[in-house]
């Protein structure tokens, strides 16, 4: 019968076009790991590497008369985060590919003990896929007890590719930022 | 030429000797599978669902007359019991949040997709009813349910005020950590609804469209509002599981801890814009393509031509379509994306404009050498034409990333997207209802009310969104409910314009009036001898259970004389 | 109906409007002058700030002029006036159809262009349209073409109408992509550092270079506003002052939901999203008081956080500086850890007052 061929044909079509919108609806949830996948890769909207040590060991192999760019630390902490957080320099200068220490102090001020995750940034964000950390307070929480004062280093470097990037012409300082945010 | 194949019976063997026997009241509205009934109740609803957007953009519009708070405190009586100031200000959010999810889901879509779609498209292609009935059925009532709780969200406790006061985009964090109570999680439960019901509906379209077209009807036959339907499901299909993620993710944020958007805990903000522009450009395409198809049909019929061009329209919207889905950032341009990022949606959004020029473009061709006539839907449809071109050239100027620094959130979008929408796709609506409501209920209505509604309607709402793009231009933000004097002047013009917009509806329901108390009796071909495609091959109101025996589609040179001359009545 | 009350209501407004705009001509056009023989001394003696430049002479007398205003009358630093409502550039004109006049350099660059390029493609287009419309209404309606033509093709005007606007895109989309590019030059070193921080619902301005204080910006109530001669839902208490001429490094963040620091009349605009930092580089070319409102929804009084920003010529910033309790000197001071003290966290105080008293708050308190 032409009407049962043409129910068989109805559910095929069918299905086709739902598998079409949940393969859409697992892209949608597959996006949130794909997307920070993208920004690790691509430096995009600013998200730094991370180095290992190897990484940054053949950095410095050229950095051998590499110029030197400023960069700048900044730091914030959300509306409800009751941590002071700092930057030890609000400056700092380094040779491309030569490895640098940034300090950033955080105080508890609240009475009870207070774990913290850092979310970070940098600017302009082409720079992003330049700048290397191979030891960040950022990688993981951090607790402070009530009124414990910390300081927290980053290692990072700026890799010398970014000399030969025509979008980091003229980037004469990169700023480095962090916003501590109150675990849930 | 229709004329009858001999093979194929179409469904609904039990009906078979009484085209027109109808079930009883219950059975046929509330457990209907016929594609015509569940058209009119999209349609129904979607008036229901205008009337109250409409009262909400009044009270906007009442509240920015002047600078200071006017009616908000009365609203805020309403919905929270009390008025103090946050409260006042949360209901202006709540407003236009409203306003938003309404126009857009519960009015545009219903009309386009829900209630000319599901009455026109099997009647064009010549097929008895939908792919899938009663799926078709579930996806009217989950719409209504999911109108419903959208409307419960308003009276819900929502943080600062009672209701959700996020906007229509519902941006992570304002949506998450930014609005505690239920009120959101209603409007996020309203939009899942309404999308899984708009999933079903384009599935039953796809696959109507693919399988049902009568004999010979191939895919470069068919009416262009029947393409128009195909693209707009396609994108609905493939952008509405995409929101449909995106909220979910919202609602686990608010609900169970998780942090997709949240800083906190590694998310990103900024991924919540990017999904929900991602659907959320899409989506305008879906509001405004069927509008494209009924106009290439009214275009058609009251010039007496066939459409120009008629690949290049039907190309044109797939183009738009598929361009659509790789635009979205240009939403976000302020977000602080990369220069390079910037250029890349720059340029693609400017791409949009050659479809859309083409299209309009082609409609004046199709005009030219025709043999007009003015009757309302043309009027409607004339100045759809106009009015969509001015909110184009005005899209033009947001695309680029540079300029729109500075109109980004202002008074200007909200002129441009109102002219693309509010006077592009609702004057679309309303052409197609003029042109099909006597095809639909069997009665003409009236031809000077209905001219009488498109002069004041087009005056009102010039009157009410022109000026807006001068204020933004001048700097005003959208979503504020009060504003320096300096911003006094225009608003209060947009406002009178409101006055004029509100009482030309007043001619649209004494039509509707007129036509059920009065009206004529509309013969199957009222429009004449433009109108050449198949519904107009039927009796006004068409029978219950149409085309049992499928119309065969002959070879003809030109794409629109579906039933030639001498198809079925005709009007004179 | 109310069109009669709208006549006259108007008619009797232009008047006033012409008296407005006349008495705002006369110290601005004085001032443009200045500025403009300044405009091009002011950028290139950015680094010796000794130079006096012309249109700081013309501010100062005119600000002092203006003592008797009330914001000033009541500054409790001597060493800072802030600017009277006679140096008021950036904002609205009642009845204003155009865009607000502009004091940036990529500003006027996009007005130009888009009063150059896009104005007249959206004329242009429309009109088109419009003739076009009314030539087949008039010519192709049923009494004057009563038998229709067939024609449903023509490739040459389909390839015309195809590729005259994709001709006419890239010849928007040359200017349009080099605005982007001055929009995202990279500020120099040197650049003043401003850190905006949205809130719900004011805005904090940090200067790391200067100390790291932060001045925290509250709305100011209609009443206030008017007495000091500002636009109500604009002014605000305290400013956000810049020196004029020199490359400033605008850093923008939100500590809760995300907020838009935007400036109408200096093209700026970004958004401050919570964990993330945007930056932008903004010159401004005269001096004068700048407004703007946050341009992202955030909530219940999203309307009700404006920008003022305040640009004045550098020793007056340095001035304004020291009367917060900042340091001067940034770049030799960051080179040394110890030097920069503690960011304050009072931020996180709802309508916490910034560091160091502010001139404005001062009537308030």
């Amino acid at each position: 019968m032409a009407s049962v061929a043409l129910a068989r044909k109805n559910r095929r079509v069918g299905l086709i076009a739902l598998c079409a919108s949940l393969a859409m609806l697992g892209l949608g949830f597959a996006a949130v790991p794909l997307y920070d996948l993208f920004c690790r890769v691509t430096g995009f909207a600013g998200t730094t590497r991370v180095a290992t040590e190897a990484d940054a060991a053949r950095a410095a192999e050229l950095s051998a008369g590499a110029p030197t760019i400023s960069i700048r630390f900044d730091a914030n902490v959300a509306r409800d985060m009751p941590w002071e957080f700092r930057p030890r320099q609000v400056t700092d200068r380094v040779q491309f590919g030569q490895r640098d220490m940034a300090i950033f102090e955080a105080k508890n001020h609240s009475s009870v003990p207070v774990t913290g995750t850092a979310s970070f940034n940098v600017e302009p964000e082409q720079a992003g896929k330049y700048f290397n950390k191979i030891q960040c307070f950022c990688f993981t929480e951090q607790t402070l007890q009530p009124g414990q004062q910390v300081t927290m280093p980053v290692l990072y470097f700026v890799d010398p590719k970014a000399l030969d990037d025509p979008n980091m012409k003229g980037v004469e300082q990169i700023t480095l930022s962090y916003t501590f945010h109150r675990t849930r | 030429m229709a004329t009858t194949a001999d093979t194929f019976q179409a469904h609904a063997e039990e009906h078979h000797h009484d085209a027109d026997h109808k079930p009883g009241f219950f059975a046929r509205w509330f457990m209907s599978t016929n594609h015509k009934d569940i058209g009119t109740l999209y349609l129904i609803f979607s008036i229901f669902a205008g009337v109250i957007g409409g009262a909400i953009s009044g009270l906007m519009r009442l509240e920015l007359e002047q600078p200071g708070i006017q009616i908000l405190g009365q609203v805020s009586m309403w919905l929270n019991g009390s008025a103090d100031f946050d409260q006042m200000l949360h209901t202006w959010n709540v407003l236009i949040t409203a306003h938003g999810l309404i126009m857009v889901f519960f009015v545009v879509m219903p009309a386009t997709m829900g209630g000319f779609a599901n009455w026109f498209v099997p009647l064009m292609i010549g097929a008895p009813d939908m792919a899938f009935p009663r799926m078709n059925n579930v996806a009217f009532w989950l719409t209504a349910a999911a109108f419903v709780s959208l409307l419960f969200s308003t009276v819900s406790p929502g943080g600062t005020g009672t209701g959700a006061g996020i906007g229509w985009t519902a941006y992570a964090p304002l949506a998450t950590s930014g609005s505690v109570g239920s009120a959101v999680d209603f409007a996020i439960f309203a939009l899942h609804l309404a999308g899984a019901a708009s999933i079903m509906s384009s599935i039953n379209f796809i696959t109507t469209i693919f399988n049902m077209r009568a004999p010979g009807m191939t895919l470069h036959k068919m009416p262009l509002f029947v393409w128009s339907v195909l693209v707009t499901a396609f994108l609905l299909v493939l952008a509405l599981p995409v929101l449909a993620a995106a909220i979910t993710m919202l609602l686990t944020d608010r609900n169970f801890g998780t942090t997709f958007f949240d800083a906190s805990g590694g998310g990103d903000p900024i991924l919540y814009q990017h999904l929900f522009w991602f659907f959320g450009h899409p989506e305008v395409y879906i509001m405004i393509l069927p509008g494209f198809g009924m106009i290439s049909q009214i275009v058609a019929t009251f010039s007496r031509k066939p459409v120009f061009g008629y690949l290049g329209m039907a190309y044109a919207m797939v183009a738009i379509g598929v361009v659509g889905f790789i635009v979205w950032a240009h939403h976000m341009f302020t977000v602080g994306l990369d220069v390079n990022t910037k250029m890349y949606f720059t340029a693609a959004t400017m791409v949009i404009a050659v479809p859309t020029g083409i299209k309009i473009f082609s409609w004046i061709a199709t005009m030219w050498g025709g043999s007009m006539e003015f009757k309302s839907p043309m009027v409607w449809a004339l100045g759809f034409i106009f009015l969509f071109t001015v909110g184009g050239v005005t899209g033009v100027v947001l695309a680029n990333g540079g300029v729109d620094d500075n109109l980004h959130d202002t008074y200007y979008v909200v002129a441009h997207f109102h002219y693309v929408l509010s006077l592009g796709a609702v004057f679309s609506l309303f052409a197609g209802f003029y042109y099909w409501f006597p095809k639909m209920s069997g009665r003409m209505h009236s031809e000077l009310l209905s001219h009488l509604h498109f002069w004041t309607f087009f005056i009102g709402v010039n009157v009410i969104f022109f000026p807006q793009h001068f204020l933004g231009m001048q700097g005003m933000p959208r979503r504020y409910p009060d504003y320096t004097p300096a911003y006094q002047y225009w608003n209060e013009i947009s406002t009178y314009g409101y006055y004029i917009m509100a009482a030309s509806m007043l001619f649209f329901f004494a039509n509707m009036l007129y036509a059920f108390l009065a009206g004529k009796k509309a013969p199957a071909n009222y429009w004449g001898e433009g109108a050449t495609t198949l519904e107009w091959s039927l009796p006004s109101p068409p029978p219950y259970h149409q085309f049992e025996t499928l119309p065969v589609i002959e070879d003809h040179h030109s794409h629109h004389d579906a039933i030639g001359p001498k198809g079925a009545a005709s009007a004179h | 109906m109310k069109f009669g009350d709208i006549a006259r209501k108007r008619l009797h407004i232009l008047p006033l409007i012409a008296a407005f705009l006349a008495l705002f001509a006369v110290p601005q056009t004085a001032l443009a002058a200045a500025a403009q023989g300044a405009g091009t001394s002011a950028v290139a003696s950015v680094a010796d700030a000794q130079s006096p430049n012309v249109a700081d002479d013309t501010a100062a007398p005119a600000a002092a002029a203006e003592g008797s205003t009330p914001a000033a009358a009541t500054s409790e630093t001597p060493g800072y006036t802030p600017l009277g409502p006679e140096m008021i550039k950036g904002q609205p004109e009642p009845g204003g159809i155009g865009f607000q006049p502009q004091y940036s350099d990529n500003g006027q660059w996009a007005l130009w262009m888009h009063n150059a390029f896009l104005l007249p493609m959206m004329v242009g287009v429309s009109l088109l349209v419009l003739v076009l419309l009314l030539w087949v209404i008039a010519r192709y309606n049923r009494r004057a073409h009563p038998v229709p033509s067939k024609t449903s093709h023509n490739t040459a005007i389909e390839v015309i109408w195809t590729v005259v606007p994709v001709l006419i895109l890239v010849a928007i989309a040359v200017p349009s992509i080099s605005l982007l590019a001055r929009q995202y030059e990279s500020p120099p070193e040197d650049a003043l550092t401003v850190k905006v921080t949205g809130y719900q619902w004011y805005w904090g301005y940090t200067y790391p270079d200067n100390g790291g204080f932060e001045v925290i910006s509250n709305m100011l109530p209609e009443e206030e506003a008017l007495a000091r001669g500002e636009p109500p839902q604009l002014a605000a208490d305290n400013r956000i002052v810049v020196p004029v001429g020199e490359p400033l490094r605008i850093q923008v963040t939100a500590a809760d939901v995300i907020h838009s620091f935007a400036v109408p009349s200096l093209w700026f605009k970004i958004d401050a999203v919570p964990g993330r930092i945007n930056e932008r580089l903004l010159t401004i070319k005269e001096p004068g008081i700048y407004y703007g409102q946050c341009s992202e929804l955030c909530g219940a009084r999203h309307a009700y956080m404006p920008i003022a920003l305040e640009a004045v010529p550098r020793e007056q910033f340095e001035a304004w500086v020291l009367s917060k309790g900042g340091t001067l000197g940034a770049a030799e001071a960051a080179a040394e850890p110890a030097a920069a003290p503690l960011q304050e966290p009072e931020s996180s105080v709802e309508g916490a007052p910034g560091a160091g008293a502010a001139p404005a708050t001062a009537p308030a308190a």
